[in-house]
């Protein structure tokens, strides 16, 4: 299968996160099968940002889920700090998985209507009962001055007299609560005005060096990517196409796809001529993924070999890896 | 930003009709009106506007007025009692269902969805024949069961009518990415089902419920009519049961009970969608 294959996978002491031959699939009635994530395994260092990059549908964000077992992946191991989360009863998951938390897409839909800020924020201390209610509220006001908002003004607020930014500090404020040691971005900044966008991503960036955060950032965004990543994996159809640092993956994408999203990156240039055809059509349905290489139906190097053999990850420069027969190079 | 606070006449004349009605169910007993069942004789069949009889008398000789109270006493009692009950039942169940999903999540809206097939009336009739018959048909049915089987009937009725509601708005309330962000921070379900589903679900719940509420009336009406309503027809659709026989030479006796009861039904089913409209005030934004 297209994307499988462990070349890329590092053998050292500070992997926080590993991932191993992940599936994820979704029944969809009369005995249909969503191969929403098949066969990924990834690694994150400690202190490091990965950046999973892809099309909309490809399985980022189930990925990102499936690390928080929310739900969790049909087979494969999530090992974080050796342990491994698919392995844990459900009273230990529950402990286990406060180390990692997840900033959501959509700002309004991640906050309770009907609860104030402070117990937005609060709520996960409430949870675990950590402290009295004045320690409470004094770690919610640090919480909040961190992110950037003024406690007096917000803390009996709803999230609905927000605009979207303000919202997504209040969900990142949240997430920060229980002191994790790793933050899942899922499309953090998407639902955001561009000129919000960046703020969110320096305060992300701030909280990761002040609280030690390991990032996994979800995105299709790919200029967003580059600001914040050490580590770029792109997906196409719940596969990995190319792993590689952002250095590698910019100047010299080796997959097909991964030079095809960039080239889809709108350059402020009206007289900027592109050297290269826009990718053509939707990918394939992943009830029926294609055989071989999963990219072939619309890859421009596609032959008869692609949909013989699925290209394994293999290391063509050093630290990137790509899934295909024919790379670019 | 504040939300538009302005309701309509017939928002207040509702509200003004149920508040008034309400008060006459709980205090109707300390009023100082005669009891329903005091026998008139010299009145029989007086006309309204009679001096101590404003509403008329009925061919039994029962005042209307105080008929009127004391059935807005039953009829309430029971509209209430059984929304209250089904609702909690039915939002049990369908709330669990749509958070747990899965197999008992078809079961429940199976079993909703085959009790919502048979119409209210004959189910409830169906019910109350079943239960409230002695196997010696000879030997008479006490009144609190007869009260009781049709009570548990009519909450059979609502427990699916609220039951899909709360499963339906609760389906959409579990799918929120702050239901994920809750259980990711460990929170445990019955929590999240407390603190972070009921509140959002409830308003949809109540503003559902006024509908119920008209909904019992009519059906305990129309149950009082086929003559298994609450015993003794002392509820509204129990007096207009009885005035029925007299249509032609006493029809007063049938307006004031069908005016209450149409008022009442109207005002409860005006307010619900009032509440229903005002819901999404929050929603709508973005």
């Amino acid at each position: 299968m297209a994307g499988s294959g462990y070349a890329h996978l590092r053998d050292s002491d500070d992997v926080v996160l590993a991932l191993r031959d992940i599936v994820v699939e979704f029944r969809v009635g009369g005995g249909r099968v969503v191969n929403a994530v098949s066969r990924i395994s990834i690694d994150v260092r400690r202190g490091e940002t990965l950046a999973i990059v892809g099309e909309s549908g490809c399985g980022k964000t189930t990925l990102g889920k499936a690390i928080l077992q929310l739900p969790a992946p049909n087979t494969g191991q999530v090992m974080f700090e050796g342990t491994d989360l698919t392995k844990l009863p459900k009273e230990q998951l529950r402990s286990a998985r406060t180390a990692i938390q997840m900033v959501f897409q959509d700002p309004i839909s991640s906050l309770d209507p009907r609860m104030t800020v402070g117990e937005i924020v609060g709520e996960p201390l409430w949870i675990w009962g950590r402290g009295s209610e004045a320690d409470r509220e004094a770690k919610v006001r640090e919480l909040l001055n961190n992110v950037g908002l003024d406690p007096e003004l917000v803390l009996h607020r709803r999230s609905y007299e927000f605009s979207g930014g303000q919202c997504q500090r209040i969900s990142i404020a949240r997430s920060l609560a229980l002191e994790p040691r790793m933050l899942i971005c899922d499309e953090p900044v998407s639902a955001l005005d561009v000129s919000i966008q960046a703020q969110i991503l320096n305060l992300l960036q701030d909280m990761k060096d002040r609280y030690g955060l390991t990032m996994v950032f979800i995105s299709h965004d790919l200029a967003v990517v580059k600001a914040v990543s050490n580590r770029i994996m792109v997906m196409y159809l719940g596969k990995i196409c190319e792993v590689g640092s952002p250095d590698a993956i910019y100047s010299k994408p080796a997959h097909h796809y991964t030079s095809a999203l960039l080239d889809s990156v709108p350059v402020p240039d009206p007289a900027y001529q592109r050297n290269n055809v826009a990718l053509q059509g939707e990918p394939p349905s992943p009830v029926a993924p294609p055989t071989g290489c999963r990219f072939r139906t619309r890859c421009p190097a596609a032959s008869p070999l692609c949909a013989a053999e699925e290209p394994l990850l293999r290391e063509v420069a050093p630290d990137q890896f790509v899934a295909c027969h024919h790379p670019r190079l | 930003m504040s939300t538009n606070k302005t309701y309509t006449v017939p928002t207040y004349a509702a509200f003004g009709w149920l508040t008034f009605s309400t008060f006459l169910a709980v205090f109707g007993p300390l009023l100082p009106v005669e009891s329903f069942r005091t026998i008139h004789g010299d009145f029989l069949d007086a006309k309204p506007f009679t001096a101590g009889h404003w509403f008329g008398v009925d061919s039994n000789g029962y005042d209307i007025f105080s008929g009127i109270i004391n059935g807005a006493r039953l009829s309430l009692f029971v509209a209430f009692i059984t929304v209250g009950i089904g609702g909690f039942i039915g939002s049990l169940l369908g709330i669990t269902a749509a958070y747990y999903r899965g197999r008992y999540d078809s079961i429940v809206n199976t079993a909703f969805n085959v009790v919502l097939a048979v119409p209210n009336l004959v189910l409830a009739l169906a019910l109350v024949a079943v239960l409230a018959t002695n196997v010696d048909i000879n030997e008479a049915v006490p009144t609190w069961r007869r009260l009781a089987t049709l009570m548990i009937s009519l909450t059979v009725v609502i427990i699916p009518i609220l039951g899909r509601i709360a499963r339906a708005s609760a389906l959409t309330w579990s799918g929120r990415e702050f239901v994920v962000a809750a259980r990711s921070m460990g929170m445990r379900d019955r929590h999240i089902i407390w603190r972070h589903i009921v509140p959002n679900v409830l308003p949809v719940l109540i503003a559902v419920g006024f509908l119920a509420v008209g909904v019992v009336i009519i059906a305990e009406a129309s149950l009082s009519l086929l003559g298994v309503g609450i015993p003794d027809g002392a509820s509204w659709g129990g007096m207009i049961a009885r005035g029925r026989n007299d249509l032609e030479y006493n029809p007063h006796a049938l307006y004031f009970p069908i005016i209450a009861l149409a008022l009442t039904v109207i005002s409860t089913n005006h307010l619900g969608d009032v509440l229903r409209g005002r819901l999404d005030r929050r929603e709508a934004r973005l």
